[in-house]
C-alpha cells in the first residue's frame, strides 16, 4: 500500500508554507483520491483545505456574485440568488455526478479536474498526457473525445459548471499566500496545443480562492444531453447567456476546453428575441469547425441540438421538436 | 452469523400478500431480508472485508494478444524477484479448468487463446510493489490471425431439432417471412467485483470467495490439484450480485489464488479491480439467429425453422448448455405445427463467455419476438392480435416434443398488461415516426436445469433442529442478492410449523452444507425450495410434535436430508434433444412504452409493464425485486449496454464508457403476479430469476422501431444509429 504525508491547512499563510513544500490540495476529493487510487496521480503529500471555511459560500458584492473556492455544487445548485439572477449556472451542477458527489465536490474542484477520458484514466495508457508518445484515442474507441481538434490529445473538458462562467467572463481569484492573483476565466484554460501536461494556467504554488461573476446576465439557459440521467457526464451541452446586447454561446463537454462559439455568436449578433430560424443557424454555425473522430460522429448533430436549444430556452421557447 | 437474532422479522402490509389458496404463515408474506440488516448497517463481511494479517497480495499477468505462442517471457532487473511469489502453468498439478470440459488451461502453458487470458501469478506483501512488478515483466509473442466473428471459426457444439413436417408447411405457406436478429454481449456489473481468499494447511485447502456455486469451485479445485473431497473447503463470503458471472468464472479464481497460496505457504488475497474484472470475466454470449416462419393470411402460425448462432470464445465454459436453453426457448410461448431448430456455437479468439441470467434464452426470445412483431407489420396486423392467435396451451406439443401440461393463460396476461398499459389508446394514438412508441412481448422461461440435468444434479438438502428450539437449513445455494437467505427459511418454518424467526440459513461452506446444486438457471427457489419443503416436512415427521428444545436437549441435533426426484413423467432423450426440456415454465407479457427525442434520438423507457405467472409468491417483495431488477438489466441491454469489441477483448471495460441504466434512468416498473402454482415446486412456485431478462429487449427495440418509425433488429440499439 503507497502512503502519502497528509496535512490540514488552517490558513492562506499555511496553505501556501504546504503548497511551497509539494504538497498537492485535497478539497472534496472526488478527482484526486480517484486518481490517486488509480495510480495517475503519485503525489506524497496531501494538505486538506475543507477546515478553510472562509472558503465557503456564496455573496453579492460589487454588484456581482462571489462564490468561494469550497463552496459544494449542491449549495450552488440550492442557491436562491443564483437560481433567480443566473439560472443556468444551477442547472449545470444540479444533475451533475451523484447527490452524494454534489455534497462534498467544491466548484474549484470541478473547475481543476482533470481529463476523464479513459486512456489518461488508467495506469496501464502512457498517454501524451502522461508523458507518453501516443494519443491512444486516435486509433481506439473515442466515443467520448473531443470532436474539436485542438493539438494531440483529444480530450474533453470536463467542468459542468466552467461553461457558465465563461459565458459571464468570470474573474478566477487566487492567491500564493501574500498576494491575490486574477485570472479571466475566458483564457484560463489551456488548449492540449497551448500544453500537453496541464489544462489550466493555475501555477502549483497558487490556490483558487474565490470565482467572482461580476455580473448577472439578462437571460441565460443550459441545455445538456447525457446518455445516463445520473452520474454521467454529458455527451454535449450549451450555456447561452445575453447581456449588454451580446450573447455568449459556450459548448461544453465536446473541445478540450469549454468552448466559445464565436462564429454562433456572429450569426446571433445583438438580437435579444432568437426564433427557431436563426437558432438553427447559429447552431449551424457552432458545429462548422468540428471535426469528429472515428466513433463521435453523432456528437456533433447533438452539439448543434443543444446550441439551438439553449438558444430557443434563453428566450423562453418551447424547443422541444 | 453475529446479527441473526437481534432483530426481528416485520412483515409487511397486506397490500404485498398473494394468496395461494392455502392457510399459509409465512409463504407469501414479505418478510424482510435476514441478512438486509447486516448489508444496510455494513456489518455484512464481503471478501475484501476479511482481514487477512501477514498476507500476501495476488495479481494476474495477461496476455495482451488474442491468438499465438509465448517465445519469452523478461523480468525486468531493477525489482528483487526473489522476493515475490510466482506462479506459472509448471507450478499447476493439473493445468485443467473442470466445468462441463476441461479444455481452458488454468495458466497459459505456451499458447494464447484470447487477450486478457491468465499467463502467469504473482503476489507479493505490498499490492503496490506487485503492480509495480506485474509492469516489468515483457512477454514475447509470436501471433497468429484470430477468429472473432460467429461462424468463421470451428463448431463448440450444435443442436438440432426438427418436429412435424416442416419442409411442406413452408412449401404451402400463403406467408413466408423472415429476419435476421442480433444481440451483442453484455457484462453482469454485479457490485462486488471477483475476489478470492486462499490459505493451506497441513495440505488442506480453504478459499473465502465471493461465489454462486460454491460445489463448482470445490469441484475445480479438487480437479486442478488433485485432492480429496475432505481436503477442500470453499466458504462463501456476502455475495454482491452475480447474475451468472459468479458461476463459472470463479472457479478460475479460486484456483489462482490457491496456486500462489500453496506456493507462497501464506494466505493469498486475489482481489480483482473493477477494470480487470470487466475485462477479463466472463460476459453474455453475442448472437445472431435467422427466423424463418410460415403463416397463414390471417396470421396462424404454421412452421418455424430458426437458426441461432451464438460466440463460445475461446473455451468451452458452459456455452454447449447456454446454447440449449436458447434452442429450448427459441419458438416463444406458440404452437407450431412444423418446426426446424439448428443451433451452433462457436469458438473465437474472444475470452470465454459464460453464464448471464436467461443463459441465452434471452438472445433467442429477442429474436422470435422482434420477429414476431415485424411479422405482425408484414401482415397489417396488431401484434398483441398476432401473438393472441397462437398461443400454447394445455395438451398442444411444443417444437421439443414436450406436451404442455399446464396453463399458461397466455390470454390472461396479455389482457391484464394491455389494460395495464392502455395499450389500445396508446397505439392508437401514437403515430409512428412520431417519437412515441408502445409494443410489447409475450414469452417463457423454464424452470431449474434443461432436460436431464436435474437429475444429473441430484440435489441434496439437509436440514437440522437447534438448540435454541429451532432449525438451520444447510444448502449449497447462496444467497447472492436475490432472497435465499430469507426464502429458506420462510419455506422450512412454513413446513415445520415454527416461527420464521427460529430458523436460520447456514452460510454455504463445501464442509457443513450438502450439495444442492449451483445458484442458476429459475432454480432455487422453486426446486431447491421444494427440496428444502421435503426436508423440512421429513423433520417435522420425525419430530413428531415433540418440543424442538426438549428433542435437542435429550438428543442433540436432529438431521434430515432429502434428494432431488424428477417430476414422474418427466422424460428427456439427451441424444435426440427431445422430450420435457422443463418440469414447469413460467410466462409473461412485457408492454414497453418508450419516447425518443425527435432530434437527439436520445431514448427514454418510460413504462414497463410486465404481468407474470411464476407460480406461487414466497415472498412478494423480494419476486418484486427480482422482475424489477431483471428488467433494469434488459433495458440496459436494449438501449445502451455497448460492449466494444477490440480483437475479442471489451475494450470498454470501464464504467465511465461502459453504460448501464442507473435508478434514474430505469422506467417506471409496473408488476402484476397473476400465480397459477406448480405442483413440484416449493409451495407451488416457479422460476423468477431470469424471466424478468428475457421480454424488455424486443418489446423495447420494437417500440423504438415505432417512435423512429425504423426496422431495426438488434440490440442494443444506441441513439447514435438511429441518428443515422
Amino acid at each position: 500500500m503507497r502512503s502519502f504525508g497528509y496535512a490540514e491547512a488552517e490558513n492562506a499563510q499555511g496553505l501556501a508554507a504546504a503548497l511551497g513544500k509539494g504538497y498537492r490540495i485535497k478539497a472534496g476529493g472526488i478527482d484526486l483520491l480517484d486518481m490517486m487510487k488509480e495510480r495517475i496521480d503519485k503525489s506524497e503529500r496531501i494538505v486538506s483545505i475543507t477546515g478553510m471555511t472562509e472558503l465557503r459560500g456564496i455573496k453579492e458584492r460589487d454588484g456581482g456574485v462571489a462564490i468561494g473556492a469550497l463552496t459544494t455544487l449542491n449549495e450552488i445548485a440550492r442557491d436562491e440568488t443564483l437560481r433567480k439572477a443566473f439560472p443556468a449556472l444551477p442547472d449545470t451542477v444540479c444533475n451533475a455526478a451523484t447527490p452524494q458527489v454534489r455534497e462534498v465536490a467544491t466548484i474549484a474542484g470541478n473547475i481543476l479536474q482533470r481529463p476523464r477520458c479513459w486512456f489518461f484514466r488508467q495506469a496501464e495508457y502512457n498517454c501524451l498526457r502522461k508523458s507518453g508518445q501516443a494519443c491512444y484515442a486516435v486509433a481506439g474507441d473515442n466515443t467520448y473525445h473531443s470532436i474539436y481538434p485542438m493539438g494531440a490529445c483529444h480530450i474533453t473538458h470536463p467542468s459542468n459548471i466552467a461553461p457558465a462562467l465563461v459565458a459571464v467572463g468570470a474573474q478566477i481569484i487566487a492567491s500564493d499566500g501574500k498576494n491575490p492573483k486574477s485570472y479571466d476565466i475566458r483564457d484560463f484554460f489551456l488548449t492540449p496545443e497551448q500544453d500537453l501536461k496541464r489544462e489550466n494556467k493555475l501555477p502549483q504554488n497558487e490556490f483558487i480562492t474565490e470565482i467572482f461573476l461580476p455580473k448577472m446576465p439578462e437571460k441565460s439557459a443550459y441545455v445538456e444531453v447525457k446518455e445516463k440521467q445520473s452520474f454521467d457526464w454529458p455527451l454535449a451541452a450549451c450555456v447561452a447567456t445575453y447581456a449588454d446586447k451580446k450573447w455568449s454561446i459556450i459548448l461544453a463537454h465536446v473541445a478540450p476546453v469549454p468552448l466559445r462559439a464565436t462564429l454562433a455568436e456572429n450569426v446571433v449578433g445583438e438580437k435579444a428575441d432568437i426564433d427557431e430560424n436563426l437558432a438553427l443557424q447559429a447552431a449551424e454555425a457552432a458545429v462548422k469547425t468540428a471535426q469528429p473522430m472515428a466513433y463521435n460522429g453523432f456528437r456533433v448533430h447533438l452539439a448543434k441540438a443543444v446550441v439551438r436549444r439553449a438558444l430557443l430556452k434563453a428566450c423562453g421557447k418551447d424547443f422541444h421538436a | 452469523m453475529p446479527m441473526s437474532g437481534e432483530f426481528k422479522e416485520k412483515i409487511l402490509a397486506p397490500l404485498m400478500s398473494i394468496s395461494t389458496g392455502k392457510d399459509l404463515k409465512f409463504v407469501g408474506k414479505s418478510i424482510l431480508r435476514k441478512e438486509g440488516i447486516d448489508k444496510v448497517t455494513g456489518r455484512a463481511r464481503y471478501v475484501d472485508d476479511v482481514k487477512t494479517p501477514g498476507a500476501l497480495y495476488g495479481k494476474t499477468l495477461r496476455s495482451s494478444i488474442a491468438c499465438g505462442r509465448i517465445k519469452k517471457i523478461s523480468f525486468a532487473p531493477n525489482i528483487p524477484w526473489d522476493q515475490f511469489t510466482i506462479v506459472d502453468a509448471r507450478d499447476v498439478p493439473y493445468n485443467r479448468v473442470l466445468q462441463i470440459e476441461s479444455d481452458q488451461p488454468v495458466l497459459c502453458d505456451g499458447v494464447v487463446l484470447h487477450r486478457e487470458e491468465p499467463i502467469l501469478l504473482i503476489a507479493h506483501e505490498d499490492p503496490g510493489l506487485v503492480e509495480t512488478a506485474i509492469r516489468s515483466i515483457t512477454v514475447e509473442y509470436e501471433r497468429e490471425p484470430g477468429i472473432f466473428n460467429i461462424g468463421e471459426g470451428r463448431i463448440l457444439k450444435q443442436y438440432d431439432i426438427e418436429e412435424g413436417d416442416w419442409k411442406k408447411e413452408f412449401a404451402a405457406a400463403e406467408v413466408v417471412f423472415e429476419g435476421e436478429y442480433k444481440t451483442g454481449a453484455q457484462e453482469h456489473v454485479y457490485i462486488e467485483t471477483n475476489g478470492f481468499i486462499a490459505c493451506w494447511e497441513d495440505e488442506c485447502l480453504t478459499v473465502h470467495g465471493s461465489m454462486q456455486c460454491p460445489y463448482y469451485v470445490h469441484k475445480a479445485l479438487k480437479y486442478a490439484f488433485k485432492l480429496q473431497d475432505d481436503q477442500i473447503n470453499v466458504v462463501q463470503m456476502t455475495t454482491g450480485g452475480g447474475f451468472g458471472g459468479k458461476e463459472d468464472f470463479p472457479s478460475v479464481l479460486a484456483i489462482h489464488a490457491a496456486l500462489l497460496a500453496k506456493k507462497s505457504g501464506r494466505t493469498v488475497r486475489l482481489i480483482y479491480d473493477r477494470a480487470e474484472d470487466m475485462a477479463s470475466s466472463t460476459k453474455r454470449h453475442p448472437s445472431i439467429s435467422k427466423v424463418r416462419t410460415a403463416c397463414t393470411k390471417d396470421g396462424i402460425l404454421r412452421a418455424i425453422d430458426f437458426s441461432f448462432h451464438i460466440d463460445g470464445g475461446a473455451y468451452i465454459t458452459l456455452s454447449p448448455v447456454v446454447l440449449s436453453r436458447g434452442i429450448v426457448h427459441a419458438f416463444g410461448p406458440y404452437k407450431w405445427p412444423a418446426a426446424k431448430l439448428h443451433a451452433q456455437c462457436f469458438f473465437t479468439n474472444s475470452p470465454p463467455y459464460g453464464a448471464f441470467r436467461g443463459f441465452g434464452a434471452p438472445q433467442s426470445l429477442f429474436a422470435i419476438e422482434a420477429h414476431m412483431t415485424a411479422l405482425a407489420n408484414h401482415l397489417g396486423m396488431d401484434p398483441a392480435e398476432l401473438r393472441r392467435r397462437n398461443f400454447i396451451h394445455r395438451g398442444d406439443t411444443m417444437p421439443t416434443g414436450q406436451v404442455v401440461d399446464e396453463d399458461p393463460n397466455m390470454e390472461a396476461l396479455l389482457d391484464r398488461a394491455l389494460e395495464l398499459s392502455d395499450y389500445k389508446t396508446k397505439r392508437a394514438r401514437w403515430k409512428r415516426g412520431g417519437g412515441k412508441g408502445i409494443s410489447l412481448s409475450t414469452f417463457m422461461h423454464g424452470t431449474g436445469f434443461t432436460g436431464s440435468g436435474e437429475v444429473y444434479l441430484a440435489s441434496r438438502v439437509g436440514i437440522a433442529t437447534t438448540k435454541d428450539g429451532g432449525a438451520e437449513v444447510r444448502v449449497s445455494s447462496t444467497e447472492i442478492g436475490q432472497g435465499t437467505e430469507t426464502v429458506f427459511p420462510q419455506i422450512a418454518a412454513e413446513a415445520l410449523g415454527i416461527d420464521i424467526s427460529k430458523v436460520s440459513f447456514r452460510r454455504p461452506e463445501t464442509k457443513v452444507v450438502p450439495n444442492s446444486g449451483p445458484t442458476v438457471a429459475s432454480r432455487t427457489c422453486s426446486v431447491v425450495g421444494k427440496l428444502v419443503e421435503r426436508a423440512a416436512g421429513k423433520l417435522k415427521q420425525r419430530l413428531a410434535g415433540a418440543d424442538i428444545r426438549q428433542h435437542y436437549a435429550q438428543h442433540g441435533e436432529a438431521y434430515e436430508e432429502v434428494e432431488y426426484v424428477p417430476r414422474p413423467g418427466l422424460v428427456w432423450d439427451d441424444d435426440k434433444y427431445k422430450g420435457s426440456a422443463y418440469g414447469a415454465y413460467s410466462w409473461c407479457v412485457n408492454v414497453a412504452e418508450v419516447t425518443v427525442d425527435p432530434v437527439t434520438a436520445m431514448p427514454r423507457v418510460d413504462t414497463l409493464t410486465a404481468t407474470v405467472d411464476v407460480g406461487t409468491i414466497i415472498n412478494p417483495v423480494l419476486a418484486h425485486g427480482q422482475m424489477e431488477g431483471g428488467i433494469a438489466q434488459g433495458i440496459g441491454w436494449a438501449t445502451c449496454e455497448n460492449v466494444v469489441l477490440k480483437e475479442g477483448l471489451m475494450e470498454n471495460h470501464h464504467l465511465t464508457n461502459y453504460v448501464i441504466p442507473t435508478s434514474a434512468d430505469a422506467a417506471r416498473i409496473v408488476v402484476e403476479f397473476m400465480p397459477s402454482p406448480y405442483s413440484e415446486g416449493a409451495f407451488g412456485s416457479k422460476g423468477v430469476g431470469e424471466l424478468p431478462m428475457d421480454g424488455p429487449g424486443p418489446a423495447i427495440v420494437s417500440a423504438l422501431n415505432d417512435a423512429m418509425e425504423a426496422k431495426f433488429t438488434h440490440l442494443p440499439l444506441l441513439p447514435e444509429e438511429m441518428l443515422k
